[in-house]
């Protein structure tokens, strides 16, 4: 009988002093392993199927993306290709837009061309602050 | 000395900080962040997205957003499952009408598929009349781009 009495002696009460560390060590593992993902990138609303309109020539500025990244511009019906690189299309694009404001850029990429280049083009049209963008394939 | 008597009086408050509301708090903050937490429905696909300055944070919630991968051979996965290109359209469809027309494309391709495979995605997308379409880039810092 001396036995049991000393081990009712045991405190019936749960610890409560380390329930704050065990909480913020759990708290301090979900912070840490919370990713936000957020999404991003170049926007763009394709036109609806059938949706064609009618362009003038004159307001279209054709962007010819080449299998090795090189971009062909050619302003409207005129037979005259510039070649050049990606990063001088943001220029370009500031110049017309502000001859022609009804500048449409059709954006022709190579099929073999590796997607980057597109979005290269895209990007420095965004940045320019082109809205009027045509994506289309090179035949 | 005589002046610091004032000084005394103002000390008898505890200066002990109140720690009984401790575990509290932390509890709170604990469900806070096991509530918002949302773990990643989709197997990560080994795509490198290309870079872009243009790059903008899209707004729509994320029950809204469709994402659309593209592995660098031209194979197209979403939510896990293989669907052949000339497919596309008809897996789109449904969706894109389930989400009341609000659904959103997110386009993750590798940066080195070939257009014509881009080009076949936004045809289908075209098709089953889910125009919005957004191509998943990561932020390129102007300083880098310049100096290429």
């Amino acid at each position: 009988m001396a036995i049991l009495k000393k081990k009712a002696r045991v405190s019936g009460e749960i610890p409560t002093a380390s329930m704050a560390d065990i909480a913020f060590l759990l708290l301090v593992f979900f912070l840490v392993t919370t990713v936000f993902e957020e999404e991003k990138g170049l926007p763009i609303v394709l036109p609806e199927q059938g949706e064609e309109i009618e362009v003038s020539q004159k307001n279209v500025l054709h962007i010819l993306i080449q299998p090795d990244g090189l971009v062909n511009i050619k302003r409207g019906e005129s037979p005259q290709i510039q070649t050049v690189r990606y990063s001088e299309v943001s220029t370009i694009w500031r110049l017309e837009v502000s001859q022609n404001p009804n500048l449409i850029a059709a954006v022709k990429t190579a099929p073999t061309a590796p997607y980057r280049h597109m979005v290269n083009v895209l990007d420095e049209l965004q940045s320019a602050g082109a809205q009027r963008i045509a994506l289309q394939q090179l035949e | 000395m005589m002046q610091d008597r004032g000084f005394k009086r103002k000390s008898k408050a505890s200066s002990d900080i109140p720690s009984s509301s401790l575990a509290d708090m932390a509890f709170l903050l604990l469900i806070f962040f096991m509530v918002s937490t949302t773990f990643r429905k989709e197997q990560p696909r080994d795509v490198e997205v290309p870079e872009a300055a243009a790059t903008q944070k899209l707004d729509t919630p994320r029950k809204h957003i469709l994402h659309i991968y593209v592995e660098p051979d031209g194979s197209i996965y979403i939510n896990d499952r293989v669907v052949p290109p000339e497919a596309l359209g008809a897996y789109v469809r449904p969706l894109y009408e389930d989400s009341d027309r609000r659904l959103v494309m997110v386009l993750r391709a590798d940066r080195e598929v070939p257009y014509s495979v881009i080009n076949q995605v936004q045809l289908q997308l075209q098709s089953a009349n889910a125009t919005h379409l957004t191509y998943y880039t990561n932020l390129e810092q102007r300083v880098r781009r310049e100096r290429r």
